[in-house]
């Protein structure tokens, strides 16, 4: 998936690591490519920064830090309307996940419905069709969200 | 010397090159002061101006780019200095306007009244200028020409007495002017 989304011209891959996007960040480091960040806050700074600087940009994280960025997301990135991708694992999709993660993992759907950020569900069969879609977003010039379902525990 | 005065020395080294300004008064006087299709103003997300630039920064490596912050906002994303100076970004001038207080929300306190910023931007392998004179600035802003950076210049700055007007371009429209100036 890494390489699939630097093959469509993605340039930048900021965000905080989250253990269900363990091999996707492993693909990146490899290639010296990722950005890790103090929170994810600031990786979506970092990468509205390179975005203004027309380069495409992704920032990752896990669904706690797409609770910490709400303001962020409606006070910078939808208020300026800059286009990214967000790379979200979905902790708490399975009931028997940690405590800490059932709530968000809980709401997270209806959130982000909520905030008006358009999501997809990757899948081992869709996920092409995902960053497909998630370029053409940024592309025309709006941020959307890929969730990836964290389904092992 | 109050933020404006500071503003005012700054903009003429400055330039055409990009200045990412803080949410709060920063942002106002600046655009008051001198506003420039380069400057890209914050409204919200109060803390992030350092991470702003520091993307424009890692971009545009041909260019110097200005962050103009202030006490309150820097406080609320410490972690962003750890990340310039991890990164050790050569082309980063991370100005701070300290005034010790919250002033836009009233003139609460921060932080800053007790704890030496300096001793932190330093730790994070910042080169670290202070003053609160207008000579001294000026005598920074020379020195900083022929340094690489990161750098911090911290300038202990009095409370306005007059407020500046709200920026009053749209949103899309500063993004728009500035992506259009950078590249």
């Amino acid at each position: 998936m890494f390489d699939y989304f630097q093959s469509l011209g993605i340039e930048n891959f900021v965000g905080v690591p989250d253990s269900t996007l363990k091999y996707f960040l492993d693909q990146g480091l490899k290639k010296n490519k990722i950005l890790i960040a103090t929170r994810e806050e600031e990786s979506i700074g970092i990468a509205v920064g390179m975005s203004l600087s027309k380069s495409h940009s992704l920032v990752f994280m896990q669904n706690a830090g797409l609770a910490n960025s709400i303001s962020t997301i409606t006070s910078l990135v939808q208020l300026y309307n800059i286009p990214l991708i967000f790379l979200v694992g979905w902790r708490g999709y399975l009931q028997g996940d940690a405590p800490e993660h059932r709530k968000i993992g809980k709401i997270q759907p209806s959130l982000l419905k909520l905030i008006g950020l358009k999501s997809k569900i990757v899948t081992e069969k869709n996920w092409q069709t995902c960053c497909k879609w998630s370029f053409k977003q940024i592309s025309n010039g709006f941020p959307c969200c890929l969730v990836i379902r964290r389904t092992s525990l | 010397m109050n933020r404006k005065d500071a503003i005012r020395l700054i903009t003429k080294k400055v330039g055409k090159q990009p200045i990412v300004s803080a949410n709060g008064y920063e942002s106002r006087d600046l655009f008051e002061t001198s506003d420039k299709k380069s400057n890209f103003y914050m409204i919200g997300s109060m803390g992030l101006a350092s991470s702003i630039g520091l993307g424009v920064a890692i971009k545009n490596p041909k260019k110097r780019v200005y962050v103009f912050d202030g006490d309150g906002n820097i406080l609320m994303n410490l972690g962003s200095l750890s990340t310039i100076g991890a990164l050790q970004q050569k082309n980063l001038v991370h100005i701070i306007f300290d005034n010790e207080s919250h002033e836009s929300t009233g003139g609460q306190p921060t932080h800053t009244t007790k704890i030496d910023l300096k001793n932190i931007a330093e730790s994070t392998r910042y080169r670290v200028f202070k003053t609160r004179s207008k000579n001294g600035l000026q005598k920074i802003l020379n020195k900083i020409q022929n340094i690489s950076g990161p750098i911090m210049v911290i300038i202990k700055i009095e409370k306005s007495n007059k407020v500046s007007n709200r920026v009053t371009l749209n949103p899309i429209n500063i993004r728009d002017r500035f992506m259009n100036h950078i590249r």
